[in-house]
């Protein structure tokens, strides 16, 4: 590091703990001592952290935090209580319980809060002597705080008017040269640190089109001030490194308007660890439900429910959970019928939320056959479900529905999306996609193994017919592609800000990135012509083989990447081995953190409308799931069903907590996120197109398909993307540009009411001769009957009185063109949200 | 859609026809609720517009049309580039613009022109409508203009949808990550089909749907805590409102407009159809002359084409002044990249990405100027070099639009509008 200035030795007192002399302004927090408890027996019990301080250098002023002990919670009390110091020559705290140097030596800070009493000793040292700086370590964390390098300001690639920073900072050495070097040195001047362009530019004295970012009487410019005072050392190659942070408390319940303080500890490589706190930046996920103010201070507002705060420094992340129940809790009774109910009403007790009631039959049967098949229960299957008095009917319906083929396609469609079988209009790859779409069709079918399954698709060789998950690899062409749609559909883990930085919320560096890459070295592909067509590429078949080397580059280093799986050790390969076949090992160990949750979460989100962890496939530990032993059960659950998907499906149709009523009490009324009750759905597009088709007796065609009596007339039975259609584009039909579930819209949108309600398609499916209008109105039984036959058809209900007297004063004001009668009829049942949703 | 004569009309040099790939004539129409829900604007009704939204057109030459021998002449370069037009003083002094722009001449000071543009060599309005190269969109899906538009607007544009492409979808009219809810309302296919009433249902027929709808449609929105059900409610109104007003229809029906004012769009009725549906409060127009790419025939091509879009260009800009819109709307004119300075065998000018040219105008930007410049030949940017994402940032700002915002893409990657967004701020 030749750029590096050689800071100005100190002499460091021998009495320090610490192991290495240049490590600037540390706190010895007492981890060992967590809490040491009050031995006062009135009032309520005190806990305090850190247990005791140890205050290093004049800059360093630890947050210390006291939690009240109440019978069984624990509460914030650090603003509330008052605070003594022995001798306050020593030390001084402020009311947000900040303690400050003044003067070397030892004392004791007394706080009492309702009675509570504790002690915390404080030693305070090194006030006198210069500690030198660390460039990445205290100066970089200043610059992410003030957000400097964000991506908005110089951290964007181009930089701002002319000044780039590394985004986020997690190019320390680039930075540092930035700031050193260029600009004509104008940045940094230690001959007179105020006039640097970096400090004025930052307080406002000179021009600055960010604003003022920074007081002159701030810390941050003290601690920058004596950086460029001393030198702008970079620091010693010795110098530890940060390892991890953690955040305390990780977890609490707190009441609404409540609040709680944090504390953040970074720790280093040497072992020594330092209150960073203020120089963390904090983000809340559910702003509705609890803020973060940038001193690390958690406000929880009126609602009930959870919230995270992710909790980032240098490069490391963490995060606090807050939970916010109910002021009073709502008692209920729920029979648990099996793990996810003995979970999810765990939750809700701490909540305070009461479930909403069970659902009826007629809301169960279309649930539950809209939830795996896809497809709307016929009139009939809706009579004879009420009708069944047998007491285990909803399980064996359950049971009867994932063997049915409508189960095989559905899934397939939904794995087709975010395994991105696309054809792209191009005729020569439909072999593939069809064959491809095939395969999956095939697994779900038969309920292959999912590790196998997913194993099949990462290790697959050959040609696109005899191997058809080989298609995957059309799409996945590059070891970039590899690690985004891995990690996203089957780690549940994005990725791709990794490929050219850090990432800004997961501790995932381009190195875990090309890590993972490094496993796609060895794909080899070939592309066979097709004897008798023209030799373009859409007329080739794809060949995928394992070569004898190869590798991929990081791209950070330009060195070649070593095989490493997420948080695990670098693997090695000899010359006949597929580094692939490594991967999927990794993946479906029992014990991998992410492959059975992302699965587990995935399939969750299908049936309750919303993932654990939201979005489904961002499992990072800054955005944690709002039950997370219902998860790590799920996955458990997947794992010693030895990854049948079947059986997973049916423990999550068959628990009582699926068959609530989407009817919300008043204690659940606000709740979205802990499953007190069924969240409605708006049906996907190729579900609502089959359901348009079954409701109005009239079927479709799609265009390129068989017209033989087997033929796929269904939308969800498409095996790609590539099938033209107005209806299922306006509804939402993803175009399979992307690995994620999200590219697909559920939301209402104006093009998709107005095509409902008004489009020529729909209108001739209404109208056709022959179709449910026509058949309704040539029947020959009671208007009554035929009214909730297609009621029953459509929103799986009968009419209410009012709906059938006004239907049949519909159908007698028209005697003469029933059939006009019965279309206005059909129009508008499947104008209502009662069709329109799964509920 | 515009036919001008021309032996290059539609097609360009490799032959394909890129225009219209996409013949499903999408009605994204924005609109889904979340974007409603968010801007927590009031939808105005049809036909009332605040004049603080601002709107844009984008109006599209495809093929790459001359720098040369329009809006940045070399008379003094040799025979072999300067062309064949000579350059004609506008009503600014100091700046000249082709022969044949007569009218743009006489009304220069309401027009600006930036001559020191460079651009990619690619037959795709990706990079004019989006801010990013085809190649780079293939994968990324950066969205069109009025995609952003429509993803900011969609609540405030009551009945009217907030994009409206009279030229069909194409790479740079789609909304990539933005979402299908953002493709371009596009008056040819099944979404302007469903304004008319369907065939075999009459107005009264349609009042007696709705009160059988009201009757059976009982679900309590309120179940739905994602507003999903309050969306579809809100929409079926709009959507009944949109067929039975039919602000759209209005707008888009041409014999309402005065005939002296249809015969000076003549050939060009796009033009009027674009300007009325801006006045009607749609967010972005696009529109397109084609017949640009003119590896042969160059000069006897443009003799055709540039009357055309003079006329063009004139009544627009001149119509938006005098509805006093025209610090409301801006407009800009561009092609895919500019043409060789050094004219071919066959009197023709082959592609040049290292200039181009871009006329804008209105929108609250400064008027009256020329740009940057090029080199004496015309072949790269001398002075003030800009970038199309440069030209689409100051777009963005006179319309109001911050292109700093982020997006999350599909793997939740926030992604700015334009990466590259210094304004040119000449025009500012």
């Amino acid at each position: 590091m030749g750029y590096r200035s050689r800071p100005p030795t100190f002499a460091i007192p021998s009495d320090f703990l610490l192991p290495s002399q240049h490590i600037a302004m540390r706190i010895i927090v007492s981890f060992f001592l967590l809490a040491s408890f009050s031995s006062i027996s009135l009032g309520d019990t005190l806990k305090a952290f850190p247990a005791s301080l140890s205050i290093r250098g004049v800059d360093d002023a630890p947050q210390l935090l006291i939690t009240r002990v109440t019978q069984d919670r624990e509460k914030d009390g650090t603003a509330d209580a008052s605070y003594a110091i022995a001798d306050p020559t020593i030390c001084r705290i402020d009311q947000t319980g900040r303690v400050f140097p003044l003067a070397n030596g030892k004392t004791t800070i007394t706080a009492t809060l309702a009675g509570g009493r504790i002690e915390i000793p404080v030693t305070v040292s090194s006030l006198e002597t210069p500690r030198p700086i660390n460039f990445a370590n205290q100066i970089e964390p200043i610059l992410t705080k003030l957000s400097c390098n964000s991506g908005g300001c110089h951290g964007k690639i181009q930089g701002q008017n002319g000044f780039r920073l590394s985004l986020l900072g997690f190019d320390p050495e680039l930075d540092y040269m930035t700031l050193l070097k260029e600009s004509r040195g104008r940045r940094l001047m230690p001959s007179a640190p105020d006039q640097s362009l970096l400090l004025a530019k930052a307080t406002g004295k000179v021009p600055h089109g960010g604003g003022k970012k920074l007081e002159p009487d701030s810390e941050e410019y003290k601690v920058l001030r004596r950086w460029i005072a001393t030198g702008m050392p970079y620091g010693q190659e010795t110098d530890p490194t940060i390892e991890k942070i953690s955040v305390h408390p990780e977890s609490r319940v707190i009441d609404k308007q409540g609040r709680q303080q944090l504390v953040v500890v970074a720790h280093y490589s040497d072992g020594s660890s330092e209150d960073v706190t203020r120089r963390t930046q904090f983000e809340s996920n559910e702003t509705e439900i609890a803020s973060v103010d940038g001193a690390g201070l958690v406000r929880t507002l009126s609602m009930t429910g959870q919230a995270a705060i992710m909790v980032r420094f240098s490069g490391q992340v963490s995060v606090f959970r807050a939970l916010v129940p109910r002021a009073q809790a709502q008692p209920f009774t729920f029979a648990s019928k099996n793990l996810v109910d003995e979970l999810t009403s765990r939750k809700w007790r701490e909540l305070g939320l009461a479930p909403s009631a069970e659902c009826n039959d007629e809301t169960f049967i279309r649930r539950v056959y809209l939830d795996i098949t896809g497809t709307l229960p016929t009139t009939d299957a809706v009579r004879s479900f009420v009708a069944d008095r047998t007491g285990d009917k909803r399980d064996r319906l359950v049971d009867r529905l994932v063997e049915t083929p409508e189960y095989a396609y559905y899934f397939a469609n939904k794995w087709a999306d975010i395994l991105r079988v696309k054809r792209r209009n191009q005729a020569g790859r439909a072999t593939g996609t069809f064959a491809f779409h095939n395969w999956i069709r095939d697994a779900m079918a038969n309920d292959m193994p999912y590790d196998q399954f997913v194993r099949e698709i990462i290790c697959a060789t050959g040609d696109e017919i005899k191997s058809p998950p080989t298609v995957w690899y059309k799409e996945v062409a590059t070891p970039e592609n590899f690690v985004d749609d891995l990690s996203q559909v089957f780690l549940g883990q994005r990725m791709a800000c990794a490929n050219c930085h850090h990432h800004p919320y997961e501790k995932w560096s381009q190195d875990d990135y090309w890590g993972l890459a490094a496993f796609y070295g060895r794909v080899g592909k070939k592309q066979l012509a097709t004897p008798g067509t023209a030799t373009n590429n859409q007329n080739r078949l794809q060949f995928v083989y394992v070569r004898s080397n190869g590798s991929v580059t990081n791209k950070r280093t330009n060195q070649t990447a070593p095989l490493k799986p997420l948080d695990a050790d670098p693997l090695t390969v000899d010359g006949t081995e597929d580094p692939r076949a490594l991967l999927a090992d990794w993946m479906a160990s029992p014990d991998n953190p992410f492959f059975a949750r992302a699965v587990a979460n995935r399939y969750w989100a299908h049936f309750f409308g919303r993932g654990i962890v939201d979005p489904i496939d961002d499992l990072r530990v800054t955005n944690p799931p709002s039950n997370p032993e219902l998860l790590d059960a799920l996955a458990k659950s997947i794992v010693d069903q030895k990854f049948s998907l079947k059986s997973f499906v049916k423990l999550i149709c068959k628990s009582r907590t699926y068959s609530l009523s989407a009817e919300p009490n008043e204690s659940n009324q606000a709740d979205k996120q802990s499953f007190a009750r069924y969240y409605p759905k708006r049906l996907s597009a190729e579900v609502v197109f089959d359901a348009v088709c079954q409701v109005t007796g009239s079927p479709s065609q799609f265009g390129g398909l068989p017209t033989d009596a087997f033929a796929p007339r269904r939308a969800i039975m498409l095996p790609d993307e590539s099938f033209t259609s107005y209806f299922l584009d306006v509804f939402g039909r993803p175009q399979r540009i992307s690995a994620c579930e999200c590219e697909r819209v559920n939301e209402a949108s104006l093009a998709m009411t107005l095509h409902m309600l008004n489009s020529q398609e729909v209108q001739d499916k209404i109208a056709r001769a022959g179709g449910r209008a026509d058949e309704l109105a040539k029947a020959k039984r009671t208007d009554e009957e035929k009214i909730e036959d297609v009621f029953l058809s459509a929103i799986g209900k009968k009419p209410t009185a009012a709906q059938l007297s006004m239907a049949k004063a519909h159908l007698a004001k028209h005697e003469k063109d029933k059939k006009q009668a019965y279309e206005n009829i059909v129009w508008a049942l499947l104008n209502t949200k009662a069709f329109l949703f799964n509920q | 859609m515009l036919k001008i004569p021309g032996n290059s009309q539609g097609t360009f040099c490799d032959g394909l026809t890129r225009r219209n790939f996409l013949q499903i004539g999408a009605f994204g129409a924005g609109l889904t609720l979340a974007d409603a829900m968010r801007s927590n604007a009031a939808a105005p009704s049809a036909n009332t517009r605040s004049r603080s939204l601002k709107s844009a057109i984008f109006i599209y030459l495809p093929g790459g049309p001359s720098h040369l021998d329009m809006y940045d002449l070399k008379p003094d370069a040799p025979k072999e580039i300067r062309g064949e037009f000579k350059p004609i003083a506008t009503n600014v002094p100091g700046v000249q613009i082709c022969e044949h722009f007569p009218k743009q001449a006489k009304m220069w000071d309401k027009l600006s022109v930036v001559r020191s543009l460079t651009s990619v060599n690619e037959h795709s309005d990706s990079l004019v409508m989006t801010g990013y190269p085809d190649r780079v969109n293939t994968l990324a899906g950066h969205p069109s203009f009025g995609a952003v538009v429509s993803k900011l607007r969609a609540a405030a544009s009551g009945s009217v949808p907030p994009y409206v492409s009279l030229r069909g979808m194409s790479r740079g009219s789609e909304p990539g990550y933005l979402g299908v809810a953002h493709r371009p309302f596009t008056p040819s296919g099944p979404g302007n089909a469903n304004l008319k009433l369907a065939r075999g249902v009459t107005g009264e027929r349609l009042d007696m749907r709705k009160s059988l709808l009201e009757s059976f449609d009982d679900t309590r929105r309120e179940i739905d805590a994602s507003g999903t059900m309050d969306g579809i409610d809100s929409y079926t109104e709009r959507a009944l409102d949109m067929v039975t007003s039919g602000a759209v229809r209005e707008a888009l029906n041409l014999s309402n407009e005065d005939p002296k004012v249809r015969d000076r769009y003549k050939g060009l009725e796009s033009f009027l159809t674009a300007r009325r549906l801006i006045e009607a409060g749609v967010g972005f127009v696009t529109l397109s002359i084609g017949g640009w790419d003119t590896h042969g025939k160059n000069f006897d091509t443009l003799r055709k084409q540039l009357p055309k879009v003079d006329q063009a260009v004139s009544n627009l800009i001149q119509d938006l002044h005098d509805r006093g819109l025209a610090n409301d709307v801006v407009t800009v004119m561009w092609g895919e990249f500019g043409r060789t300075p050094k004219i071919n065998g066959n009197a023709g000018r082959d592609h040049w990405a290292p200039a181009m040219s871009a006329l804008v105008a209105g929108g609250g930007l400064k008027m009256g100027q020329a740009v940057g410049a090029t080199t004496a030949n015309g072949e790269r940017p001398k002075d003030s070099p800009y970038s199309v994402p440069q030209v689409l940032s100051t777009l963005y700002h006179a319309i109001g639009v911050d292109p700093s915002q982020t997006f999350p893409n599909g793997s939740g990657r926030p992604m700015y509008i334009l990466d590259e967004r210094e304004p040119v701020k000449e025009l500012l």
